[in-house]
């Protein structure tokens, strides 16, 4: 009796979740929208760019696979306060990057964030990093076996090193699923078919690339 | 009548095709090379901070550019520095890129260099 009163009770509160999660997911939808975020950002996946000129005439981050490539609290925080992640201008290398993003209030982060947080792409397997304190050898690969630092700004005892065309991975450990960042190696083609990075399919073992994704992870 | 009729044909589709692999190639430049090498090739580019280990090549520099052949250039494109005892900061291209266009590359480094290099 008191298993299946449980089991009741464990529905109830399973249903009652899911609810407030579609609900939240659909009000996120409503101030994305309402906030025009879609006039920069792509939330229509998958990516369909075959040219230069396609991808350069994006205006921002596609964020049709945002729940599969970002951390929750840390999107939500960011939302809130968002300071440039990438030292140039989106899709250019020669004009710093302005800044000026729009913030939210902190009731439409959360909602925001629930709803981008519902945006996933099929291809990041879940857990396929395996995240430690260190990982020398995704640390060799990036800093001087691959041109990662040549592009990417990331911490270092004096504060932070590296190139500024790429995002910054200064604290990507917070901000990016290491899942995710595997998967962006593995199959480029998937998220972003043009990119300014190289290609690394067929350059990297897949051992490699899960040592830079769990390298990348441990970036404060 | 009719021959020259097609040598002209022929002329001018080698010109369209010459202006758009020079097209291309700029494009090409500006999109993944400028990063590093500038937008103009003088090696300045904005992932050129005090921290970058290397200078990456300064393709105005025509006496040092005409030492390499384009097979030189195109191997460098495709497999990166360390094919040519170069840094690893220079990235192989050649999962990106496809032949053609690596080849309108290298013809916009020889108008950036304005040299033909040496003998293949």
């Amino acid at each position: 009796m008191k298993t299946a009163a449980s089991a009741f009770l464990g529905l109830i509160v399973l249903v009652l979740a899911t609810g407030a999660a579609r609900a939240d997911g659909a009000a996120g939808k409503e101030v994305f929208e309402g906030s025009d975020c879609q006039s920069c950002h792509f939330t229509q996946g998958p990516a369909t760019e075959k040219t230069i000129d396609d991808q350069l005439a994006k205006m921002g981050p596609e964020l049709w696979y945002a729940g599969s490539k970002f951390q929750r609290p840390w999107l939500e925080a960011w939302l809130q306060d968002p300071q440039p992640i990438r030292p140039m201008k989106f899709n250019s290398v020669m004009e710093p990057n302005p800044g000026g993003h729009p913030a939210l209030s902190v009731g439409q982060a959360g909602s925001v964030a629930d709803y981008l947080m519902s945006l996933t792409s099929d291809v990041v397997e879940a857990g396929a990093v395996k995240v430690k304190k260190k990982n020398l050898k995704g640390r060799l690969i990036f800093v001087k076996k691959m041109p990662c630092s040549g592009c990417h700004q990331f911490p270092t005892k004096k504060k932070f090193s590296g190139g500024m065309s790429g995002p910054s991975l200064v604290g990507a450990g917070e901000r990016l699923n290491p899942d995710w960042v595997l998967a962006y190696l593995q199959k480029p083609k998937v998220f972003k078919p043009v990119k300014m990075m190289p290609v690394f399919v067929g350059v990297l073992r897949d051992k490699d690339m899960k040592n830079v994704a769990a390298h990348v992870a441990t970036f404060k | 009548m009719s021959r020259l009729l097609l040598m002209g044909v022929l002329i001018l589709g080698s010109v369209i095709t010459g202006i758009g692999i020079a097209a291309d190639g700029e494009k090409l430049f500006a999109f993944y090379c400028a990063q590093c090498h500038g937008s103009e090739g003088k090696g300045d580019g904005p992932n050129v901070t005090g921290d970058f280990p290397v200078d990456p090549r300064d393709f105005t520099e025509t006496a040092e550019m005409n030492k390499l052949s384009n097979a030189d250039i195109r191997n460098v494109i495709i497999d990166g520095g360390p094919i040519a005892d170069k840094s690893p900061m220079m990235p192989p291209w050649g999962k990106t890129l496809n032949d053609e266009e690596v080849d309108a590359l290298v013809q916009h480094l020889r108008k950036l260099c304005n040299c033909t290099g040496k003998a293949d």
